[in-house]
């Protein structure tokens, strides 16, 4: 999933500060599941934001509102009439989210109301961590499911540098070494073979690196 | 201080560390005006929760829960108090003030540990006075 944090208040109050009426609009989908723009999170920064505003006696009127999903149409749909009546919607979706309304709702300001930080996973109740860089080239068949260039400090592809301590990377002693991961994953599953053969440089076009991607289905086109 | 302040406090309390005779006895106390939500468990105290009732004009809030490791579900005074301090990071950030919010431990129906709680908030509302965003 896509992991995101809220942004800290005082940012937000100056991005909403120029609008009196304004929507906070929820996505619950990814940044639901990492407490950051859900349902719940939606109502908490809408009270925390009428507080403020009252508190430093500036009148604003705030609606809150949850889609499925705001990265796309079919459910942006349905906060259309919420966002048509407001002068501002302050979004807690992801980046996508964000241009995804700002796309459909040219005339209407969209802001954004969290930062979006990684692709990762829940590794326990309230820990998030990044996982795969999306660079377009997959090679977790080779290392075991578990991606060095993402998860080594020094996105290695050929082996561990030899400097981790008890499974813990140099760079950051919190982080498991990810080449220690693979290995024992890789002895797990009798593959260790994998690792005799050279991996070359990856070719950086398939990701970010190369331009804005698009993935075009052809056969889901009318 | 605001002369003539008598602060109106929102308790939330979990059944379990506080019964309805213990209730009575803190909603009569005459230096503030008390509204009480009890819950079935303190993990029930969500951080909505207590916003809203500073937004319905709360000047102070506060939370009894049971001792830790003693709570009849196991973890939900840990939740509590989990949340309350999140809470009270957002009072600082939108500038109310941590300290009008509080979560105290007390053994089930200690009176004098539950007042204890409560002016200690009276005490700092005392210095913060009214809620400044009612």
């Amino acid at each position: 999933m896509i992991v995101g944090e809220q942004k800290p208040i005082s940012e937000i109050k100056e991005i909403i500060a120029p609008y009196k009426k304004i929507l906070i609009l929820g996505c619950g989908t990814c940044v639901k599941t990492c407490f950051a723009g859900g349902e719940d999170e939606v109502a908490v920064l809408a009270s925390a934001l009428r507080l403020a505003c009252k508190k430093d006696g500036k009148e604003i009127e705030i609606e809150e509102f949850t889609v499925e999903r705001q990265c796309e149409d079919e459910f942006i749909r349905e906060g259309a009439p919420a966002i048509s009546r407001n002068e501002g919607v302050l979004s807690l979706a992801c980046g996508a989210g964000v241009q995804a309304l700002a796309r459909r709702f040219v005339k209407i300001p969209i802001l954004p109301g969290v930062n979006t930080t990684f692709i990762g996973v829940l590794e326990k109740q309230g820990v998030f961590t990044e996982e795969c860089s999306g660079c377009g080239d997959c090679m977790l068949a080779i290392f075991g499911g578990i991606c060095p260039f993402t998860r080594c400090a020094k996105k290695l592809l050929n082996g561990p540098c030899g400097g981790s301590q008890n499974g813990k990377c140099e760079v950051n002693p919190e982080t498991d070494c990810a080449w220690q991961l693979i290995i024992e994953r890789l002895k797990i599953l009798g593959q260790m073979d994998n690792l005799r053969a050279y991996v070359p440089p990856k070719n950086w076009q398939t990701g970010l690196s190369g331009g804005p991607r698009k993935l075009v289905r052809e056969d889901h086109i009318i | 201080m605001t002369e003539n302040f008598k602060p109106k406090i929102t308790l939330f309390h979990c059944i379990n560390a506080f019964d309805e005779a213990a209730e009575l006895s803190l909603t009569d106390m005459d230096n503030c005006e008390m509204q009480t939500v009890k819950m079935a468990c303190s993990s029930m105290v969500k951080d909505v929760f207590l916003l809203k009732a500073f937004e319905a004009g709360a000047d102070g809030v506060v939370v009894l829960v049971c001792p830790e490791s003693q709570c009849r579900y196991v973890e939900g005074n840990i939740r509590a108090k989990k949340r309350v301090a999140w809470v009270q990071n957002l009072l600082d950030e939108i500038g109310l003030d941590r300290r009008r919010l509080a979560l105290g431990n007390m053994a089930a129906g200690d009176k004098a540990a539950a007042a204890q709680i409560i002016n200690d908030v009276l005490k700092n509302l005392a210095e913060l006075g009214p809620n400044p965003a009612v």
